[in-house]
């Protein structure tokens, strides 16, 4: 197996991971971590995109500002799961389905 | 120079805008000043621009492959659309500072007024089909928020929503359209299509055709989609003014113009622009004449003549609807800034509570009078020489059937027009209203204007010339102001028209004598009153896109890992499309 090879393997696992989670997980703090692995997939996936286009400069700056922009995302998250929690009383997000048509 | 003055005619008042929006809504004065000037400024800027219109790409700004170039023509049909919406939007604003004094939030009035100013200047200088779009959305976008302008109001609000809905259908037309020409030739250039239009086959082509004639339609609210524009009257009149007379509906028929090389070639079509052109005219010049709203008949009569636009378009008579759109732009901003002065003055839109208000306001009334005149198009004002152009163009290139709806148009203009001014300024006063005459912002632009009314059709020969050295691909045929004049008063379709016309001034005049013949035509009247049914298929139209929301509701239930399993599957289902596809 190349080295390319063994890399997309670890991204599909990770988004594998990623979705099974997502689509079981109830606790909104999880899903927050849950974000994280389908993101650190992404990172991985744009540095191998790098090494397979010989233009490895390009994939890791592109995985560093992914890697920036993820934080805040990450951020956000916690905070609006901390103001979930104030006004629902739970994290759980079957419970949360005010967006129900 | 050239380049210069376009950047300035599109960026002054985009300028303006955002210098209208950052000052605080305490400064009155201050966004009263900034955005009369900016406004005043573009429209020296577009005047100046005319003497340097020409054919070509004048200014291109790369913005990177996907988009192509940003560029710019100046050539008649452009720089003239440009002048009319710049010089008569200033003098809708100037005309502002009296009629929105007060107002608690004008910093978002005034910039949107700009933007949409600048946005149809972009409009109609663009040489890039993409860009059109763009810019044709955000008139779109502005018009509909200067509908909503009174967004306490739920009239305004749907008035404004229906504006969008309706301008967004075109729109889709407009942008399909881009992309086929995109995807055929891989450019977005005007220029570069209307050169190679044949080569796209006839199949794409009258795709594209009937595309741009429903947005067209759409836009400058011809049938079917007649009912935005009257609804729109919603807004603060000088947007009303701003609407009809200097933006967004100029579009359509702008679009119509500008294309016409192209399509007209395409089997079907100049017949289908000429009928959507003479039924609106014909339909809602029926509306006009039971409308009881002084704005709304207005609105009625605006959709009626640009239905003469769009007919002189379908017959091949590019300079004669650019001529009589010159002339409504002008003779119609006079109309409805006029109209705005007597709606601010006694308060009411309701022509029968009006009357006898002559003699209170008597500048205003003589100023109307000159529009009204025009509009019903009597020598010698330009409403008559444009609108007798655009019959003598329907007379050689276009079917007997429609230039006889055309004539019977131009006879009910004049009896509803007739009506109009006997309704709000003679006959006695039925109801005690306190009035004032206009103040001195409102009578410069209304003076300003009067004089436009008067003397614009001077410019015709200079104008057709314009448009003759500059579209290479159109094929106008320019004539001397005299040699027009002759043309058209020795013309026996004038001698005609004009005795149809006058046929309607007495059918008004004579209203009490001829009592069988509204008894007669009672149905069309009710009819008429109803707006021949579109009210109703709009709310049915309405009514049925809510309740299928309301039955797709069940796909929505709300829960996290639902959402998530959808969009996986989605995701799914597009890999595999891509595989296997």
């Amino acid at each position: 197996m190349t080295p390319l090879q063994i890399g997309l393997f670890g991204v599909l696992g990770l988004l594998g991971v990623g979705c099974y989670g997502l689509l079981i997980t109830r606790n909104l703090i999880k899903v927050v971590i849950i974000l994280q692995v389908l993101v650190k997939a992404v990172v991985l996936a744009l540095v191998l995109a790098g090494q397979a286009g010989r233009q490895p400069g390009l994939g890791q700056s592109l995985a560093a500002t992914v890697i920036v922009a993820d934080t805040m995302v990450a951020v956000v998250g916690l905070a609006l799961a901390v103001q979930i929690r104030r006004r629902f009383g739970t994290v759980d997000v079957s419970a949360i389905s005010t967006l129900r048509g | 120079m050239a380049q210069t003055l376009i950047f300035l005619t599109i960026g002054l008042p985009w300028l303006g805008a955002l210098a209208a929006w950052l000052t605080r809504n305490e400064q009155e004065r201050a966004q009263h000043t900034l955005a009369v000037g900016f406004s005043v400024a573009a429209g020296f800027a577009a005047l100046a621009l005319i003497p340097f219109s020409g054919s070509g790409v004048v200014l291109r700004l790369p913005i990177g492959g996907l988009f192509g170039d940003m560029t710019f023509v100046a050539d008649g049909l452009g720089v003239f659309l440009a002048a009319v919406a710049t010089v008569v939007g200033s003098l809708a604003v100037i005309f502002s500072v009296s009629y929105m004094h007060g107002d608690p939030q004008l910093g978002r009035y005034y910039s949107l007024v700009l933007l949409f100013i600048g946005g149809m200047v972009g409009l109609v200088l663009t040489n890039n089909m993409l860009f059109l779009f763009f810019f044709w959305e955000i008139t779109a976008l502005c018009s509909y928020a200067l509908i909503s302008y009174y967004n306490d109001d739920p009239k305004a609000v749907s008035a404004g929503i229906e504006a969008l809905v309706m301008t967004q259908v075109g729109g889709v037309g407009l942008l399909g359209g881009a992309l086929v020409v995109f995807a055929l030739f891989g450019s977005y250039e005007i220029d570069a299509f209307l050169q190679n239009a044949a080569k796209l086959g006839p199949n794409p082509l009258a795709w594209m055709a009937f595309g741009f004639l429903i947005a067209a339609a759409a836009k400058s609210a011809q049938f079917p989609f007649q009912t935005w524009l009257p609804d729109a009257m919603e807004a603060p009149t000088p947007v009303s003014a701003l609407i009809h007379a200097a933006t967004m509906v100029n579009a359509g028929v702008y679009l119509l113009a500008r294309f016409y090389p192209a399509f007209a070639p395409v089997p079907g079509w100049k017949t289908a622009v000429i009928a959507v052109g003479a039924i609106s005219a014909l339909m809602t010049a029926c509306m006009a004449l039971v409308a009881s709203d002084l704005k709304r008949a207005l609105a009625y009569s605006t959709v009626s003549q640009l239905g003469y636009m769009v007919y002189a378009v379908g017959t091949g008579g590019i300079f004669a609807s650019q001529f009589h759109l010159f002339s409504h732009a002008v003779f119609k901003a006079l109309l409805f800034l006029a109209a705005g002065t007597v709606i601010h003055a006694v308060g009411t839109r309701d022509m029968f509570k009006m009357g006898a208000l002559g003699a209170k306001m008597p500048f205003v009334r003589n100023v109307f009078v000159i529009g009204a005149l025009s509009l019903a198009g009597l020598p010698i004002l330009n409403g008559f020489w444009s609108k007798e152009s655009v019959l003598e163009a329907g007379l050689t290139g276009g079917p007997v059937w429609a230039l006889a709806m055309m004539l019977v148009g131009a006879g009910l203009t004049a009896c509803y027009t007739f009506r109009m001014v006997w309704l709000v300024f003679y006959g006695e006063a039925r109801s005690r209203l306190h009035a004032h005459d206009a103040t001195a912002s409102m009578r410069v632009s209304l003076s300003l204007l009067a004089v436009g009314t008067l003397f614009s059709w001077h410019l015709a020969g200079p104008f057709g010339r314009l448009l003759e050295t500059t579209l290479p691909f159109h094929k106008v045929h320019a004539l001397g102001t005299a040699q027009m004049m002759v043309e058209v008063l020795l013309a026996p379709l004038t001698w005609g028209a004009l005795v149809i016309i006058g046929l309607g001034l007495c059918a008004w005049w004579w209203r009490d004598r001829l009592t069988f013949l509204t008894d007669g035509f009672g149905w069309l009247g009710a009819a008429a009153s109803q707006s021949f049914g579109f009210e109703w298929l709009n709310q049915q139209v309405v009514c049925a896109t809510q309740s299928v929301a309301q039955a797709l509701r069940v796909t929505q239930p709300g829960h996290l890992s639902w959402n998530v399993a959808g969009i996986i599957g989605g995701l799914v289902a597009v890999l595999i499309i891509l595989t296997w596809g």
